[in-house]
């Protein structure tokens, strides 16, 4: 049979060649005797061979089971008595694995008529390529998670250290040249001081931030009420001043069904920003919770403020602020985080606000089952 | 207060300068010897290499170890120092950048006394030195050698 040529080595070869190769299906020319000429970067992937490592050997022996059956098919269009073959075939992947296809083969007739070779289609079971493409992207998602707690693990060391040495010289720096600094001096390496800080509690929120994207989640009822106490007294501790006339009423027995740590995070985060954006008036802020159908919808409301609504959107996005450092804007990763942790938990977050009217931030969880229902 | 040595693991010339200044600032009178890699810190305390002529009986005091080290990490450090007899005692303060969970996590299982985030600021940083010289050079009483 080495006299009859193979047809993509002709002109049109070269495209025939292209489009076999574009094609996401497995396409493949065999000689009359079912060995393969040509096949596609499909059928290499189904089989895990190279074309090159194909060529020559015949299609039966590339099956893992009924490889007779394939061989009689092949000679019954041979023969000239079968106008195309379509049968469930699985396939034997290089790796030891079973690919269960399905194959079309057709004649392909020389000038004289005589069937001088077969086209072969082969089309990949849904459910099993389905399972591969699952497969490949958990371990994608596997790897870039992997990456991730690398690159914060390289960004909690090794961003922060210099952070240290230029806050630490420049703080030696005054000290040693005391009082041969004039005004304008001290103003300077305060600056070089204010922007270190600044940026070490931006790589915080950052790390904080990448850490709600990565934490397991371990689900209990949490009780939101002791989660805004507690928040309540840190706030205090560092904004004694404002902590005499604040208040933050909490509708008693709010629970929501979640990760204790992440949701503190999340109303460490919310009860921050409302305290913040309170400045020029007492701090009056109210948590309660709605529950409709196994979700919990958090409302914190403030009475600061308030943020004009048309940029509602980017509140939540990361780096975005409405405010800037004089109105308390902060690095703008809080809400961000505050949205991860909504997500993480199956729920979404959003705001309504009217300037110098307050905000409501909402938040939505799942509920503790049975809780608030009525028997 | 023991006079022996304090034995710092740290790669990082800043650091080392500053762990310097806050521990004269704290008052702390004890050496500071300073090694650069964990393959180093070992070679230290098994008095071996270069460090052959020390007495291997002559232990610091406290390890203050970084983690991301070249060489060999502070953890494998750690894990070799709670592997031999003579060493297994030793008091080790891990004094690091990272607060990523898996290092504090991977620290306590190995067996460390303290685990120590090296603040940003320079007054916080003086003040975790002392606070460190304090308890591990004062208070703490060490096992007896």
């Amino acid at each position: 049979m080495s006299t009859v040529p193979n047809p993509s080595e002709t002109a049109a070869g070269d495209l025939v060649r292209l489009a076999m190769a574009s094609s996401a299906r497995g396409m493949a020319i065999l000689d009359r005797d079912g060995r393969w000429l040509e096949v596609n970067p499909a059928i290499e992937r189904m089989l895990g061979r190279s074309a090159a490592q194909l060529a020559g050997e015949a299609v039966q022996a590339c099956v893992a089971r009924d490889a007779p059956a394939l061989a009689a098919g092949i000679g019954t269009l041979v023969a000239g008595n079968a106008r195309a073959l379509r049968m469930a075939v699985v396939f034997a992947h290089a790796d030891g694995r079973e690919v269960p296809a399905t194959i079309d083969i057709a004649p392909m007739q020389a000038g004289d008529g005589s069937v001088a070779w077969l086209s072969v289609q082969v089309t990949e079971d849904a459910a099993d390529a389905l399972a591969q493409r699952l497969a490949a992207t958990e371990a994608a998602l596997a790897s870039m998670e992997r990456l991730q707690a690398s690159f914060a693990h390289g960004v909690s060391h090794d961003l922060r250290a210099p952070l240290r040495a230029i806050d630490s010289f420049s703080s030696l720096l005054a000290e040693h040249v005391g009082d041969g600094l004039d005004e304008t001096a001290r103003d300077y390496l305060a600056r070089i001081r204010g922007a270190s800080a600044r940026m070490a509690g931006l790589i915080d929120s950052l790390l904080e931030l990448s850490r709600a994207m990565r934490a397991s989640l371990r689900s209990a009822p949490v009780d939101l009420g002791l989660l805004v106490d507690w928040a309540h007294a840190e706030l205090a501790d560092a904004d004694p001043e404002a902590a005499r006339d604040a208040r933050i009423d909490v509708q008693p027995g709010l629970q929501a069904l979640g990760d204790e740590r992440l949701l503190r995070q999340l109303l460490n985060r919310l009860l921050g920003n409302a305290w913040k954006f309170s400045r020029g008036g007492p701090v009056r802020i109210e948590v309660d919770g709605e529950q409709d159908a196994g979700r919990l919808v958090l409302r914190v409301r403030d009475h600061g403020i308030g943020f004009d609504v048309r940029y509602a959107d980017k509140l939540f996005e990361p780096f975005q602020r409405l405010h800037g450092p004089d109105q308390g804007g902060g690095d703008g990763i809080g809400l961000a985080i505050v949205r991860c942790i909504a997500e993480r938990h199956g729920g979404r977050a959003w705001a309504r606000s009217e300037p110098g009217e307050g905000s409501t931030f909402f938040v939505e969880l799942p509920a503790v089952p049975g809780d608030g229902q009525q028997a | 207060m023991s006079q022996k040595e304090i034995l710092l693991v740290e790669d990082n010339p800043d650091d080392v300068e500053l762990t310097r200044i806050a521990f004269a600032e704290a008052k702390v009178a004890n050496s500071l010897a300073v090694v650069n890699d964990g393959a180093q810190a070992l070679d230290y305390l098994f008095a071996r290499g270069r460090y052959a002529d020390r007495d291997p009986d002559d232990l610091p005091s406290i390890v203050l170890l970084d983690l991301n080290l070249p060489k060999v990490d502070g953890r494998e450090v750690l894990q070799a120092i709670r592997a031999h007899e003579k060493t297994r005692g030793l008091p080790v303060v891990v004094l690091t950048t990272s607060t990523e969970p898996f290092d504090v996590e991977a620290s306590y299982a190995l067996g460390v006394n303290s685990y120590i985030r090296k603040p940003v600021d320079f007054e916080q940083f003086v003040w975790a030195v002392k606070q460190v010289g304090l308890y591990w050079l004062v208070l703490n009483h060490p096992r007896e050698s």
